[in-house]
């Protein structure tokens, strides 16, 4: 399931970057540090990164997930650092959900 | 008693046309002539002078007499139009209703008691003092409607003094302080108000040229639903002297874009609320939303940034709420204000104002803001709680065009980058198909 939403992951991320006049030459990927020292985004374009990927797998899936809640803050490893952990993080949500129907 | 002056006014002025409903007028001579039989009626149904009654109708010139009648036999009115329907037992309830007066579609009347006798300390009250009086309810749209109970007869004082006589097209209904005002400017001036029966913008259009309204009162909600639609190309405003909005803050983009078309038609703003009644107000100018208000028996002070307000004309208070008013009788708006002088403008409401990580943003800029973008019909913002920043800046967005989310959001960021602070530029966005305002053309914040 991460596999999955990777590419949709990095891409909006790199449009919210962009719409947000963060600077985005450099390639994105998994270990692409989001959020945080060295963080590829501020507060303002993860909130809104964190809200587009919850309203896309949403229209992707038809399930509802939170990933900016405080279960989300309360995690011993931030979803929020790299691209790969918001898709990890994402993709458990998603599993947990659809399993629970 | 208490409409007396009304009476002498109406006598002067029997030829001229009082209102215009379905298109048919009727005169002031028609009005005084239903006024007597009314009474006639009511006194013949058992409905007693200084009881509580609900009058079921919708705003038809015998409505209006009926209003009238009631007022002259004390009455305590509360207005129930069709379009609260499914509430209308539980207003009649919360309002302790005595006698139920209702005219129906064909216009026929029916009256009967309701087997209630007012309990209320402030209905009892009231009745001890002989005064007629009105329950407004609120809207509800955010929260539980509230009855506010009113004396008419401060309400009534101010339209003793002679005003401009203007042709003037009910927006609101009798069930709002807005319309309620609006009728009784009309009658204590001789003015002829043109009913509509709905409010779409090219019905209202219509009836401006038709009947050459002077005075339109509306909601910036209107406005900008008028502009959307284009109604106003197809027909002749040219007798539009004056459109005054309130009940919400005007977006200044909107305000703009409407002087802009009609440089000729004065944009008043006014400002007012069924707890303390309808101040007199003067707008800046036309494209400026910096108004003054006040008048004879308001008094206003701001306290930490927010509006307060103390008239004579107030409520006596709600029947099922705690009374708002602080003990020396100041009532707090909750409406945010910014002062220059002797002018304020509002902001919007204190409990609507989004902090997003700390800074505040109020909602009527972000909205005026994305009103500016080619394809947006229509846009309601609000907080949305969020972890990360405290609250988000969420609108709702209806388009005229087909463009995706990620698409829109581009070109939204794009527009507003040197128009909105960054934390201003909504974080999340919801394209959405429906109009997002109330049956009485108020934007709906709150609303899925």
């Amino acid at each position: 399931m991460k596999d999955q939403l990777l590419p949709f992951i990095v891409e909006t991320a790199r449009s919210i970057a962009e719409e947000q006049g963060i600077d985005v030459s450099k390639e994105l990927n998994d270990s692409t540090r989001l959020f945080g020292e060295g963080g590829l985004l501020d507060s303002l374009a993860l909130v809104s990164l964190v809200i587009a990927v919850e309203q896309g797998i949403e229209e992707r899936f038809g399930v509802r997930v939170e990933i900016a809640d405080d279960k989300a803050l309360s995690q011993k490893n931030s979803p929020y650092r790299t691209i790969g952990s918001l898709a990890a993080y994402a993709a458990q949500e998603l599993e947990a959900k659809k399993a629970a129907g | 008693m208490h409409i007396d002056f009304l009476r002498e006014r109406f006598a002067a002025a029997r030829d001229k046309d009082a209102l215009i409903w379905r298109d048919q007028s009727v005169t002031y001579g028609w009005l005084l002539e239903e006024l007597d039989r009314l009474s006639a009626s009511l006194e013949a149904a058992g409905v007693k002078t200084g009881a509580v009654v609900s009058v079921e109708a919708d705003f038809s010139p015998r409505a209006v007499a009926l209003l009238l009648a009631l007022i002259e036999r004390n009455a305590i009115l509360v207005p129930l139009t069709s379009s609260v329907e499914e509430k209308k037992p539980e207003f009649r309830e919360i309002a302790e209703v005595e006698s139920v007066v209702e005219i129906r579609s064909d216009d026929s009347l029916h009256a009967w008691n309701t087997g209630t006798t007012a309990s209320h300390p402030l209905l009892v009250g009231l009745k001890q003092s002989q005064s007629p009086g009105l329950i407004l309810f609120s809207s509800g749209s955010t929260g539980k409607s509230k009855a506010a109970l009113h004396d008419i007869v401060p309400m009534l004082e101010k339209f003793k003094v002679p005003r401009q006589t203007l042709r003037t097209i009910t927006f609101l209904l009798f069930d709002h302080i807005g319309g309620f005002n609006t009728l009784m400017y009309n009658l204590s001036n001789s003015g002829c108000v043109i009913t509509v029966a709905d409010r779409r913008p090219d019905t209202i259009c219509r009836a401006i040229e038709q009947h050459k309204v002077q005075l339109l009162p509306t909601s910036p909600t209107f406005v900008n639903l008028l502009l959307v639609s284009e109604a106003y190309r197809q027909f002749d405003l040219s007798s539009l002297q004056t459109v005054t909005y309130g009940t919400e803050v005007m977006p200044e983009s909107t305000l703009r874009r409407f002087h802009a078309l009609f440089p000729n038609i004065k944009l008043q703003q006014t400002y007012g609320l069924s707890e303390v009644g309808i101040m007199r107000s003067k707008s800046k100018s036309s494209d400026s939303l910096w108004v003054k208000v006040g008048g004879e028996g308001f008094e206003t002070r701001i306290v930490e940034g927010l509006l307060e307000i103390k008239a004579k004309s107030a409520m006596l208070g709600y029947l099922n709420a705690p009374s708002p008013f602080t003990d020396d009788g100041w009532f707090k708006t909750g409406d945010a204000v910014e002062v220059d002088g002797e002018y304020i403008k509002i902001l919007g409401r204190k409990s609507e104002l989004i902090n997003v990580g700390g800074e505040k943003v109020y909602p009527a800029e972000v909205e005026s803001t994305l009103q500016l973008m080619d394809g947006v019909e229509d846009v309601a913002v609000r907080g949305e709680p969020n972890p990360i920043t405290g609250h988000v800046v969420f609108a709702r967005v209806k388009l005229s065009t087909d463009e995706d989310l990620p698409a829109f959001r581009k070109r939204m960021h794009e527009f507003c980058k040197d128009k909105l602070a960054r934390f201003k530029i909504p974080q999340k966005i919801e394209l959405v198909e429906k109009a997002m305002h109330g049956e009485r053309f108020k934007k709906m914040r709150r609303g899925d």
